[in-house]
């Protein structure tokens, strides 16, 4: 007799497990081509070990979302109140379905990356796509499709889209609060398992310890909780969040912590960065019409390994296109740092770094700089946390950790190594003139 | 709009509410910005969704991070309830920066923040809905057929507060008539 249960080994989780038709899905096309596109870019330019893809990621983001699901759905983890508003909690026949969706959507959340992840998604792909809209359209695939209706029973294709993407990447579709909750569990801005199993791994294969935190106590102490109320009435609001008990928070401070040094220290370090612009910079000029293609079939045959070959080529051969970007990064030889965010320039202008980059621009030539901006994106560190005496009040009021949490945001400007003296001399005699923004009426 | 064109008109709606008593939560910022883009026509470009309690913006939580970072807001945890919102004193001097914005869309940052400063959270959510409704249904949908809409997709809400929510947000609506361009 055949097995139904199969274990993957995993540096993070020990063990994945999976049935035959999640097993399916791990075969199939679009989720094979993720062993083929980098968890993180071109991030092994600078951490040699940051080789992971896309695919054993995937694996870990489903083996978390079902121990999530089971924590936050365990009957004594679920109040009658709660049970009132979200229906799927009193039926065992729903309960199942959902939590093989979720499992599948959380194996799909990724297959609609492009070949290096977030490197050049929104230069180059047309208006209305990205990598989430890929996604949507894959899981909605003949090929899928044919495996959710060979599950019994039958997957519907829009709530494996719903729970993938969550409500922000679909924004065409309406969620009822339960799926709002179970898209949560997955790209959830405080507690999705995305960003659990992330940061987890990178930390892992890069060799830092700060991204670490003790995911096992956080998913234990996480509940499905009503926002904390206002303070302005006596009627709160009647949203639900995933939250933690109290014995949980300092877990979840770990985890926003491990997030804050991963974004940082890895994510936002600066020559990461500047790769990531020359190859953005190279796929403009190689890709016919400076775009990648949104058709399916073209996307599944585009993976990293495609890109890497075109760019050795292209950073050897002076006639190909893309040779100048291609060659940078091969070569080692990529832009420098000429100017970072710093507190007292924000002070003055907190868009000091484009006010740079253009005097720069005009005086030195556009092709010698490149800025670039980040903010975080995500909100506060506020959730529901349910005290030891029932309780629900506000993660902010209780953990001065999680207050004291500083919000990324990056502004660096990178200049050709060529005119980098020069233009680092005419920045120092001019950096305040340059960054002091103008009212606007002076601006005509 | 430019980036800090935007951070002048978001503080000065965070300074009115404060002024007008509100908690000025994340909640109300965001129902509060919903009907400054929505209904008063302030050109912000926030992408709003219904969510899980009303019409809410991914892109305006990640403004409002940002604005963290430029320490132009910042929270106040308040006890046990959720952090309330607060301009900072740096906040001022983007505000003269955008002196002409403001003065041109001062009264309508006035106008949201009078109607909907005193509200509780669960009102807002209620007023918000009823008006991305509103926006959906057309100006031919009578009170009751767009009070059917919100139950429906709101099913937590009962049809008499539904059709409460709908006749204020008419009214709002016929209030801020005066403060839009003809």
């Amino acid at each position: 007799m055949s097995r139904n249960f199969h274990e993957i080994r995993d540096p993070i989780h020990a063990f994945v497990q999976m049935d035959n038709d999640e097993r399916e899905v791990v075969n199939s096309r679009p989720f094979q081509r993720l062993r083929h596109v980098h968890q993180l870019a071109l991030t092994y330019l600078i951490y040699p070990a940051a080789t992971h893809k896309r695919f054993e990621h995937s694996l870990g983001v489903m083996e978390l979302a079902s121990r999530v699901y089971d924590v936050v759905t365990h009957p004594d983890n679920v109040t009658e109140k709660m049970k009132d508003r979200l229906r799927p909690l009193t039926d065992s026949d729903k309960l199942r379905y959902w939590r093989r969706t979720l499992r599948m959507a959380a194996l799909c959340h990724d297959i609609g990356h492009l070949p290096f992840s977030h490197a050049a998604e929104k230069e180059l792909l047309p208006e209305e796509w990205d990598h989430e809209r890929l996604t949507r359209e894959l899981i909605a695939s003949e090929e899928m499709q044919e495996i959710w209706n060979r599950i019994t029973p039958p997957l519907r294709v829009e709530d494996v889209v719903k729970l993938a993407v969550g409500p922000k990447k679909a924004k065409h579709l309406t969620f009822n609060d339960w799926e709002t909750i179970l898209s949560e569990i997955i790209v959830g801005d405080a507690f999705g398992v995305d960003r659990m199993d992330y940061l987890l791994r990178d930390s892992h294969h890069i060799g830092v310890a700060y991204g670490k935190f003790d995911h096992y106590r956080l998913i234990d102490t996480l509940r499905i909780l009503p926002m904390p109320s206002c303070g302005d009435d006596n009627e709160s609001s009647e949203e639900l969040a995933l939250g933690v008990e109290e014995g949980g928070i300092h877990s979840a401070e770990a985890l926003l912590l491990a997030r804050y040094f991963m974004y940082s220290q890895v994510y936002c370090h600066p020559v990461r960065r500047i790769y990531d612009i020359h190859l953005t910079d190279f796929l403009r000029e190689w890709l016919p019409d400076a775009r990648f293609p949104t058709d399916l079939q073209q996307h599944l045959r585009m993976t990293d390994n495609e890109v890497t070959a075109a760019l050795l080529d292209a950073a050897h051969d002076q006639k190909k296109r893309g040779h100048v970007h291609a060659r940078r990064i091969v070569a080692r030889d990529h832009f420098k740092l000429i100017y970072q965010r710093n507190p007292s320039d924000v002070e003055i202008n907190p868009e000091a770094g484009k006010a740079i980059f253009e005097a720069l621009c005009d005086k030195f030539g556009s092709e010698n700089f490149r800025h670039d901006r980040y903010h975080q994106k995500s909100g506060s560190s506020d959730f529901p946390v349910k005290m030891r005496d029932g309780r629900i009040v506000s993660s902010l009021a209780i953990s001065q950790a999680l207050n004291t949490i500083p919000v990324v945001s990056v502004d660096y400007v990178f200049a050709e190594r060529a005119v980098f003296n020069e233009a680092e001399k005419y920045l120092r005699q001019h950096r305040d003139k340059i960054i002091r923004p103008k009212k606007e009426e002076d601006n005509g | 709009m430019d980036r800090l064109k935007k951070a002048a008109l978001l503080t000065r709606l965070i300074k009115r509410l404060r002024e007008e008593e509100s908690w000025c939560g994340e909640t109300h910022v965001q129902k509060a910005t919903f009907f400054l883009q929505r209904l008063m026509q302030v050109p912000l470009g926030f992408d709003f969704i219904l969510y899980k309690h009303g019409p809410f913006s991914f892109d305006l939580r990640d403004e409002l991070t940002a604005l963290r970072a430029d320490d132009l807001v910042r929270l106040e945890p308040q006890g046990p309830y959720g952090p309330r919102i607060a301009a900072t004193e740096r906040s001022k001097y983007i505000e003269e920066l955008y002196s002409k914005t403001l003065a041109e869309y001062g009264g309508r940052i006035d106008f949201v923040a009078k109607s909907l400063g005193r509200k509780g959270v669960a009102d807002l959510e209620r007023l918000a809905t009823a008006l991305y409704i509103t926006e959906l249904a057309g100006s031919g949908a009578s009170v009751n057929e767009r009070a059917n809409q919100m139950t429906a997709l709101k099913p937590h809400i009962p049809p008499e507060i539904a059709r409460d929510a709908i006749e204020q947000v008419d009214r709002i609506i016929r209030e801020a008539q005066r403060y839009l361009p003809a």
